[in-house]
């Protein structure tokens, strides 16, 4: 039987999409994981009573929020500064993405065994990055940050004349893929994306139905079921509490008219970057839009943006099927991909 | 594609390292902007100098007999130095003692980038007559546009139509074209309808969590938190655009508010005040945010809906332009 101590430390390669809403980890052993991107300590010595936890991460998080200190530690894709119990949070939430696929601080793997890759927003400043970096001190052993929607174009290889629209919670990333890393005039982000979109839907039902007790997590769970854009696949229809009696409300209008605010900017933003590709390789471009990201999932989008291409000779958008792990796995493939002597320079 | 992989992976590798040794983004880099600011700046003193020091020598006399007498040149030489001398003298005499107008070389505030603020999808602030900002400062800049190259200055505009640009787009589309000034037009929208005013702002930090507010709502369609500015901030506040922003803020208020308080005698003048908007940490030249009025105060607001109106504030931005250019372009006093 050989010792432990002969065995060598094994390096685990991990790709993270630290969202806004979820977070994704994508491992080299194979692990794939997503949580909520919510973080709350028991509010009292009650609440640690009754859950007999310190911590609770995820959906764990959100489903006993009522007794928790609730933290979302990410702002349009972004760490928030200032807050101390932010930056705990999510040093809790990397923790937690690292103990899912294996990390702990008394097995085979631990944090100096662990080099990561994390998507950030593509017009994070160096700030945001070097907060980010300065928060993952002690989590992991070598770090790399690099833009969302590049990691996505690197895990589907699509490196070249490719626009990739990464439609998140805080933030929609835009990406153009020329053969080289991304920099500031290939790439765009907006902040209307799925939390602006579940802030209009609520806002659309209170209007409508005045009486009815409605909240933005039952808001975000109908979108993800039932989001769409055009012509309506089926009547919306969802129950809440009305004066306490739970109520069938028909939310088809307001589903419609909430998504479609995504629509215009995204446009705009498509085709302006568009218009700056060089001519000869614009077509290209155009039938190689890929849509990722949660957003990408609502329904007749990818429709919308193609009818919006007509206007400049037509083209193709795809959606990812699963978008949840495209981020992630992306990460993974150029933790994998980079060599050790450059993980040896980028030391978090 | 292994090829595009390694490069790409080697480019990640080199802007991470880039972050790790605290080094801001290429666009923003100090280093280039000083040496760009220098460079275009620098004749704007050396020629003067030149001609000055040629004048002083040549109306002497003395170092220039002597060097004659002692490198002896042949007599032809000798002659054509001596014309040279005789027809430049008093010309140079006169010409370096007299103001030299900078605007004869094309090298100081000559090419202005104007920004209507918001558009597109993004209307800005709106009055309850539901005139928006968007419409109020691409009119106002198209004005402003006018007058200015009327005027001999070349304007760079953000955006010409209704159409949203980010603000990192009008910031990049600004430093792409090496314009000497930027000036971003908005229009004001405050919680008490009673009251308006102008104010002019330049980038630098504040307390003020009311200015705080306006800058984070400004930004909005940016993709930063105010807070992500901070850091960034720090390392511009201490530039020499600072200064310059400044005497422009300044000189663009003072016309602001005297051009228009004839007009609308209830005006108020908040002044020249610091914020962190991202159009003005991002830019490299000069630059000021004007909020030329409020569309909070309903009688403003009909105002704003007025052509003639917007021509004045178009017309009292352009005086300030051109004060903050005049003074650019005096040269340094005599005896300095």
């Amino acid at each position: 039987m050989a010792n432990d101590s002969e065995i060598l430390p094994e390096i685990l390669h991990v790709g993270i999409d630290l969202g806004t809403s979820r977070s994704a980890i994508s491992a080299s052993n194979g692990e794939r994981f997503v949580v909520d991107s919510f973080v709350g300590w028991p509010a009292d010595m009650v609440a640690k009573k009754v859950l007999k936890r310190d911590v609770l991460i995820g959906h764990e998080a959100v489903a006993n929020r009522t007794m928790l200190d609730l933290h979302r530690p990410l702002e349009r894709g972004l760490l928030k500064e200032g807050s101390d119990k932010d930056v705990e949070a999510v040093r809790e939430l990397l923790k937690h993405l690292l103990r899912l696929v294996g990390v702990s601080s008394n097995g085979r793997t631990d944090a100096s065994n662990v080099r990561a890759v994390v998507g950030v927003p593509a017009a994070s400043l160096r700030t945001n990055k070097q907060y980010l970096r300065n928060s993952m001190k002690g989590i992991v052993d070598s770090l790399m940050i690099v833009s969302e929607p590049f990691a996505v174009a690197y895990g589907l290889n699509a490196l070249l004349h490719t626009m990739i629209i990464d439609i998140g919670a805080g933030t929609t990333d835009f990406c153009v893929m020329k053969g080289r890393y991304p920099g500031e005039e290939d790439q765009r982000t907006l902040t209307v994306a799925g939390d602006s979109l579940d802030a209009q839907l609520l806002k659309l039902i209170e209007e409508r139905y005045p009486q009815a007790n409605v909240t933005v997590f039952m808001v975000r769970e109908w979108k993800e079921k039932h989001s769409f854009v055009g012509e309506a696949p089926k009547r919306v229809l969802v129950t809440a509490p009305v004066k306490g009696v739970p109520t069938e409300l028909d939310i088809t209008n307001e589903m419609r008219a909430a998504c479609e605010t995504l629509v215009p900017p995204t446009v705009e933003t498509m085709l302006d970057l568009l218009s700056r590709v060089e001519p000869e390789f614009q077509e290209r471009v155009r039938n190689n839009i890929i849509l990722s990201g949660g957003g990408g999932l609502i329904r007749n989008l990818s429709e919308t943006l193609e009818n919006a291409l007509k206007q400049v000779g037509g083209g193709k958008v795809t959606h990812m099927p699963d978008p949840v792990f495209v981020g992630s796995d992306g990460g993974l493939a150029l933790a994998l991909d980079a060599p050790d002597s450059d993980w040896e320079k980028l030391t978090a | 594609m292994d090829r595009v992989k390694r490069q790409l992976l080697r480019q990640a590798v080199a802007d991470n390292l880039d972050t790790i040794r605290g080094l801001p983004p290429r666009s923003l880099r100090p280093t280039r902007r000083f040496a760009k600011l220098f460079l275009r700046r620098a004749p704007l003193v050396i020629i003067p100098l030149m001609l000055a020091s040629f004048a002083f020598l040549s109306s002497t006399g003395v170092p220039s007999t002597r060097k004659a007498a002692a490198i002896a040149p042949p007599p032809a030489a000798r002659h054509v130095e001596a014309s040279i001398a005789t027809s430049m003298a008093p010309m140079l005499m006169t010409d370096t003692l007299e103001p030299v107008s900078a605007s004869a070389f094309p090298l100081s505030v000559r090419r202005v980038v104007l920004d209507a603020g918001h558009g597109g999808s993004d209307p800005g602030a709106s009055s309850i007559s539901n005139v928006s900002e968007k419409e109020i400062t691409l009119d106002i800049q198209k004005r402003l546009g006018a007058l200015l190259r009327q005027n001999g200055f070349e304007v760079i505009a953000t955006r010409d139509n209704d159409r949203l640009i980010p603000l990192r787009e009008r910031a990049r589309l600004a430093n792409g074209s090496h314009s000497d000034i930027f000036v971003s037009i908005h229009v004001n929208s405050i919680p008490h309808p009673d009251n308006h005013g102008v104010e002019t702002y330049y980038l630098g930090p504040t307390n003020d969590p009311t200015l705080t507010k306006l800058a984070a709502t400004e930004n909005l369609t940016s993709g930063y938190a105010l807070a992500d500015l901070r850091k960034l901030l720090d390392g511009v506040y201490a530039d020499v655009r600072r200064d310059e922003s400044q005497r422009l803020a300044s000189a663009v208020q003072l016309q602001l508010f005297s051009g228009l308080r004839g007009v609308d005698p209830g005006l108020e003048n908040w002044g020249v005040k610091r914020a962190p908007f991202i159009v003005l940490v991002a830019t490299e030249m000069p630059a000021i945010l004007a909020e030329v009025g409020c569309l909070s105060n309903e009688r403003e607001a009909e105002m704003l809906r007025s052509g003639t109106y917007r021509q004045q504030i178009a017309q009292a931005l352009f005086h300030g332009i051109h004060a903050y250019a005049s003074a650019n372009d005096a040269p340094p006093k005599k005896g300095t």
